[in-house]
């Protein structure tokens, strides 16, 4: 058992090597990675200036909705309704830059120093709310001018600002924080499907995968060190793509643990692709279309470089089983909403029934020769 | 020498203990029948070449007496191992040199013997099995930077590395240039000097004739012959055989040796 044990950290160590020494493989499934986060982190898509504002309506009268009627025609203001408990959610989990409640003893006429309304803004970023305050100052303003003209001076900012701020514990995401997890998740699934597929391919292709059945040690040791050593090698990466990705300010609001946890189940569903492809393809010409062929679509419709909310209904409907969505809503949902194994439930059993399936393909479709 | 007196050398050696014993061994694949009841006892210390053109089952049969593929029909016994109760243990004992001599290409020659030795369950010298193989000065290259000649002498190495009774060289020189050829040649004679016996395809009958104390010719799957070299020479010169051309004092090989030199040469 021991010398067991030897020979397979002996296969381990010969592995992880095999893989550092290779470059090609590093390339892909290291380089590339950063190289991509880079250059999305530099594009910087969050450079739009639109406030995310939530209005919630408490009067519900022909004043409050005449108002927010105006409001909408401001086209920095991109404006949603909603109930105060799930506006002031919104506004926490850093999806709304404010959220503005009409009272419901608003009606019009009231002078803007009295009107009632209270705006919360978010604390995360004290420079951005204050822009953000005087813009949201003047809209309302101006739409309660444009609203109810002549009952109200049409100098609201002399007379009194309209909008009084209450500030709430919230998060800032950033472009950032959205781009990491897709690219971890991105990251995985190269991994296995590039760094796994070829390489084993390879072997298998020149003979030095035959050449270990020369010898009396069985083929599965070499095959299950093979599998650590990517697990490893896939935490590794991830772990220097995080570390990147903090020093770019991206923020953690989840468990390391339950991160942890995500990252080895994306990395099983896809080694366990990666050696379905392995053990099918007698070579690499062979792997290559298949290989492509399933990692494309997820690349560009399981949300790794933009919300899935932006495409269309029908693809979204489609999209969302595949495995790499899963991935990237779980990785997003610990590292941006501080979810927890609980909250993913529905992400962890879509990647749960992955893992299954593409464990039986990979074991049906296994072949050393 | 004790051995009795005998009819030929043939004789001679299978009065030894065989170490290799094949019965009626036999393996098709759909309709083609590949290997078609072979037969033959390998003596110990014998080097044994099986020759044959492409296609002749030379490789199949190697690879079943080695293990390495399930046997159809008959069966192999190394050194009183059969190989269809317990391969394992077969290749425990035995070296083998495959066809395409591929390895981990980013592992470095140490590293690679070592790893092989632990396979076998067994501590290796790696430096002494690479001056075996005159490979010393490549000891800490990757294996993607050897030439063709310098990866079948690292593949001898690790066909070593158990310190095997029987070693399997699957066409060892294809490939090579002459000079590659003959050191080759050499590393075979040596190791046979040393009793290791030596079983060994090949296409070239002058490399047949030079190292193997009998071989057999295969072709459609079956042993059509089955002696020393001179013996089949003779026979074939008994049924009234003459060359086209009577032969030569030396051949075109010997001026391109003589030329050329028979230092190795290698094409990294």
């Amino acid at each position: 058992m021991a010398t067991n044990l030897g020979l397979w950290w002996a296969l381990f160590a010969a592995s992880v090597k095999m893989f550092v020494r290779n470059r090609v493989a590093l390339f892909f499934s290291l380089f590339l990675p950063l190289i991509i986060m880079l250059i999305f982190g530099v594009l910087n898509f969050e450079g739009s200036t639109t406030i995310s504002l939530g209005i919630v309506d408490e009067a519900g009268n022909d004043a409050s909705s005449a108002l927010i009627e105006q409001l909408a025609e401001y086209e920095y203001l991109e404006i949603s309704e909603g109930e105060r408990e799930s506006e002031l959610q919104e506004l926490e989990d850093g999806d709304r830059g404010f959220v503005l409640v009409i009272p419901s003893d608003y009606e019009p006429g009231v002078p803007p120093g009295d009107t009632g309304l209270v705006a919360y803004a978010s604390t995360s970023d004290p420079s951005q709310a204050q822009v953000g305050q005087g813009l949201l100052q003047q809209a309302v303003a101006g739409a309660m001018v444009a609203a109810f003209p002549g009952s109200i001076p049409d100098t609201p900012n002399v007379t009194g600002a309209p909008v009084t701020f209450e500030s709430v514990e919230s998060r800032d995401l950033g472009y950032i924080d959205f781009l990491v997890p897709g690219i971890v998740g991105m990251t995985v699934m190269q991994l296995g499907l590039f760094g796994v597929a070829f390489g084993f391919v390879q072997l298998k292709r020149t003979g030095a995968l035959r050449r270990l059945f020369a010898t009396p040690t069985s083929p599965a040791y070499f095959l299950s060190a093979q599998v650590a050593s990517r697990l490893v090698l896939g935490y590794v990466q991830v772990a220097i793509l995080i570390g990147i990705g903090i020093w770019f300010g991206l923020q953690m609001f989840g468990s390391w643990l339950v991160l942890a946890v995500i990252v080895g189940l994306a990395l099983l569903i896809f080694l366990a692709v990666g050696f379905a492809v392995a053990g099918w393809a007698k070579n690499e010409d062979q792997a290559a279309p298949v290989a492509n062929l399933i990692s494309l679509p997820m690349l560009f419709l399981s949300g790794v470089f933009f919300p899935r909310d932006a495409m269309p209904e029908f693809l979204r409907g489609i999209t969302q089983y595949m495995p790499l969505t899963y991935v990237n809503e779980a990785l997003r949902g610990v590292m941006n909403d501080g979810a927890g194994l609980i909250d993913l439930g529905p992400q962890l059993l879509g990647m749960g029934i992955w893992a299954v399936i593409t464990f039986v393909i990979a074991v049906r479709l296994f072949k050393w020769e | 020498m004790t051995l009795p007196s005998a009819a030929s050398p043939a004789a001679a050696s299978s009065a030894r203990a065989p170490i290799i014993v094949v019965t009626d061994l036999r393996k098709r694949y759909g309709d083609l029948v590949a290997v078609d009841g072979v037969s033959f006892e390998v003596a110990e210390g014998e080097v044994f070449g099986i020759l044959g053109p492409n296609g002749a089952g030379k490789t199949t049969t190697l690879e079943m007496i080695e293990g390495m593929r399930p046997i159809d029909e008959g069966g192999a016994v190394i050194d009183g191992v059969d190989v269809r109760r317990d391969s394992r243990e077969v290749k425990r004992r035995i070296g083998i040199q495959l066809q395409a001599s591929a390895f981990f290409d980013e592992l470095t020659l140490i590293e690679l013997l070592d790893l092989f030795g632990r396979l076998y369950g067994r501590a290796v010298e790696p430096m002494e099995l690479l001056a075996e193989v005159e490979l010393t000065d490549k000891a800490k290259s990757q294996v993607r930077t050897l030439s063709g000649g310098q990866k079948q002498r690292f593949s001898i190495a690790s066909a070593l590395v158990n310190q095997p009774r029987v070693l399997f060289l699957d066409e060892p020189t294809t490939g090579l240039d002459p000079q590659a050829r003959r050191h080759l040649w050499a590393l075979v004679r040596t190791l046979k000097d040393r009793g290791h016996t030596v079983v060994l395809t090949t296409h070239y009958m002058e490399e047949a004739e030079e190292l193997c104390d009998r071989v057999a010719i295969m072709d459609g799957g079956r042993i059509i012959a089955l002696d020393t070299p001179q013996v089949l020479i003779d026979q074939l010169v008994g049924r009234g055989f003459t060359k086209a051309r009577v032969e030569r004092l030396a051949n075109l090989e010997d001026v391109f040796i003589d030329l050329t030199g028979h230092e190795l040469r290698e094409e990294d």
